[in-house]
């Protein structure tokens, strides 16, 4: 999965010279956290989040006229003056693997995505990669969660796939887990249908151990000596 | 000690699903089997079925929703909308009468003719929306209920109680935004069961915040957290709100024998969830309950289920 399937592209930019005022403004009608910064050909020469917003901001123990006193005064400043310059960038190519590997190194909150010309394309941020992860994992989707426990040999996850073939039952996702035991790996199709009955049947008929999740659980909890 | 009304038509076993599929015809001769044997039967006052008015199911599903239901099975498809919704040429005509055996305790209990009611219905309901169908269910009985009791018979405030092993997602939505019908439900927790809603953050919206209210449960858990969260969810939540009339989809899945589910509950805690639910019913509506059964698919365990949920109501 690319970036581009994710990312925001229905942007609001502002440019180097945009008031803080109006990028405050922007930002709370949006409900944005990153706004990126754009010169005149579109291409990216920084981005604000709502910290660069709120550094800027006098102090919030200060009585409210000297408050809206030095308010007015920051908000009259340019966004060129807060922005981070040259921040970190993704290409259109990059996938959601690079972004959260990237996201988690950098502790970054968003990414801007831009092309080979420098021109922004998109901004992916977390709660975009949030989204994505609800999409990947079927989480909306009616179905039931099976756990399944098999040998660590090739071959299992076909049996398995074999039965939900059988039984015309669609797959949402499936995630397949280390189990305690290194000669055992744990599999938990996502099935979506309510009808499980045959397809558990026909499991245990093969010789699979349909685990407690819960058993599974606490098995992978570090344990108190 | 009142009467107790019993809902069954033969005409319910005329919803053919595909062979092997678990809401079969054979749950509810298995039902009437074990009351049979128990002799439970003869106590009961039969409540003839009658098909609903399509104006009743009108009041909760859309009506292009409704033709394209019927149509499906007037063509003959062998299911509808997901492959889960078996259907046969019959199934449109057996939601009809599911829902009207509802409708038909209803005006028993509230004609005092009985004191409360169990139906032995299928198709089941809770997972059916106002426009889809999901989970085996086409109409929903229940919401179909709660609808029925509030125009006819001016009831204010129904409460449905839920303890399916699956969270009643169609009940749940229809009453999201309404204020007049509290929804609760305990079922198994949506990460791991069927349909992946009914996490305890779900409340209703707008003017019907606060009067929805979901218990999930974790796997293999089934004894300890029905406990639980019967007491610190379901009572005082009902208490608050005193409803004027319960409806119960009844769902008896959730026992450790039943494949279709992981909760583990036991016998015992099927005792404890009637136990609860019915001595809130006896404090606030005097023992007015309709009771609707939902899923319960392992065929040795639902009979003897079905039978002591009845002798409990029975006990009201």
């Amino acid at each position: 999965m690319f970036v581009t399937e994710m990312m925001k592209t229905d942007l609001v930019a502002v440019n180097p010279e945009t008031k803080l005022s109006e990028a405050r403004s922007l930002m709370m009608e949006g409900d944005f956290r990153h706004l990126p910064v754009v010169d005149a050909e579109g291409k990216l020469v920084g981005i604000v989040t709502d910290r660069d917003m709120r550094d800027a901001h006098p102090s919030s123990l200060l009585d409210e006229e000297s408050y809206q006193k030095t308010l007015d005064k920051v908000m009259q400043h340019t966004i060129s003056e807060i922005m981070t310059a040259e921040p970190i960038t993704v290409a259109p190519y990059y996938t959601l693997q690079d972004t959260l590997l990237i996201i988690g190194k950098k502790k970054v909150g968003a990414l801007p995505v831009v092309d080979e010309e420098g021109q922004l394309k998109g901004i992916m941020s977390t709660r975009d990669l949030l989204r994505a992860f609800v999409n990947i994992m079927g989480i909306e989707e009616p179905g039931t969660l099976l756990c399944i426990l098999v040998n660590e040999e090739p071959g299992q996850l076909k049996k398995i796939v074999d039965i939900a073939y059988e039984e015309n039952v669609s797959l949402g996702s499936v995630l397949v887990a280390r189990d305690w035991d290194t000669e055992k790996r744990a599999i938990f199709p996502y099935l979506l249908t309510n009808n499980v009955m045959s397809i558990k049947k026909k499991l245990l008929a093969l010789g699979f151990e349909l685990l407690d999740p819960m058993q599974w659980y606490l098995d992978q909890s570090p344990k108190k000596e | 000690m009142g009467k107790t009304g019993f809902v069954f038509d033969e005409r319910y076993l005329q919803h053919q699903t595909f062979n092997g599929h678990p809401e079969c015809a054979k749950r509810l001769t298995a039902i009437m089997d074990g009351l049979a044997g128990d002799g439970l039967l003869d106590d009961l006052v039969k409540i003839a079925a009658k098909p609903a008015n399509q104006r009743w199911i009108e009041t909760v599903h859309n009506i292009h929703y409704i033709m394209k239901f019927e149509e499906a099975c007037l063509w003959g498809l062998p299911d509808f909308e997901h492959q889960d919704n078996s259907i046969c040429r019959e199934s449109y005509e057996t939601a009809l009468l599911a829902v009207g055996g509802v409708l038909k305790a209803i005006d028993a209990v509230m004609n005092d003719e009985v004191k409360n009611a169990f139906c032995a219905v299928r198709p089941p309901g809770h997972h059916a929306e106002a426009n889809q169908a999901m989970g085996f269910c086409y109409f929903n009985n229940v919401a179909i209920g709660a609808r029925y009791l509030q125009k006819q018979y001016d009831i204010e405030k129904v409460c449905i109680i839920d303890f399916d092993v699956h969270h009643g997602n169609g009940t749940q939505h229809i009453f999201d935004t309404d204020n007049s019908v509290f929804y609760y439900s305990i079922h198994e927790h949506p990460s791991f069961a069927y349909p992946g809603t009914g996490r305890e953050f779900e409340t209703g919206f707008s003017s019907g915040e606060g009067f929805t209210k979901n218990s999930p449960v974790l796997p293999g858990r089934g004894d300890e957290e029905y406990r639980e969260k019967l007491l610190s969810d379901l009572v005082p939540a009902f208490k608050e709100f005193a409803p004027e009339a319960v409806l119960l989809s009844a769902g008896f899945d959730a026992h450790e024998n039943d494949l279709m589910s992981g909760t583990n509950l036991s016998t015992e805690g099927y005792d404890f969830v009637n136990d609860t639910i019915f001595d809130l019913v006896r404090a606030s509506t005097g023992g007015r309950v309709v009771s609707v059964l939902e899923g319960g698919y392992d065929l040795q365990i639902l009979p003897v289920l079905v039978a002591n949920h009845i002798r409990k109501l029975m006990a009201i």
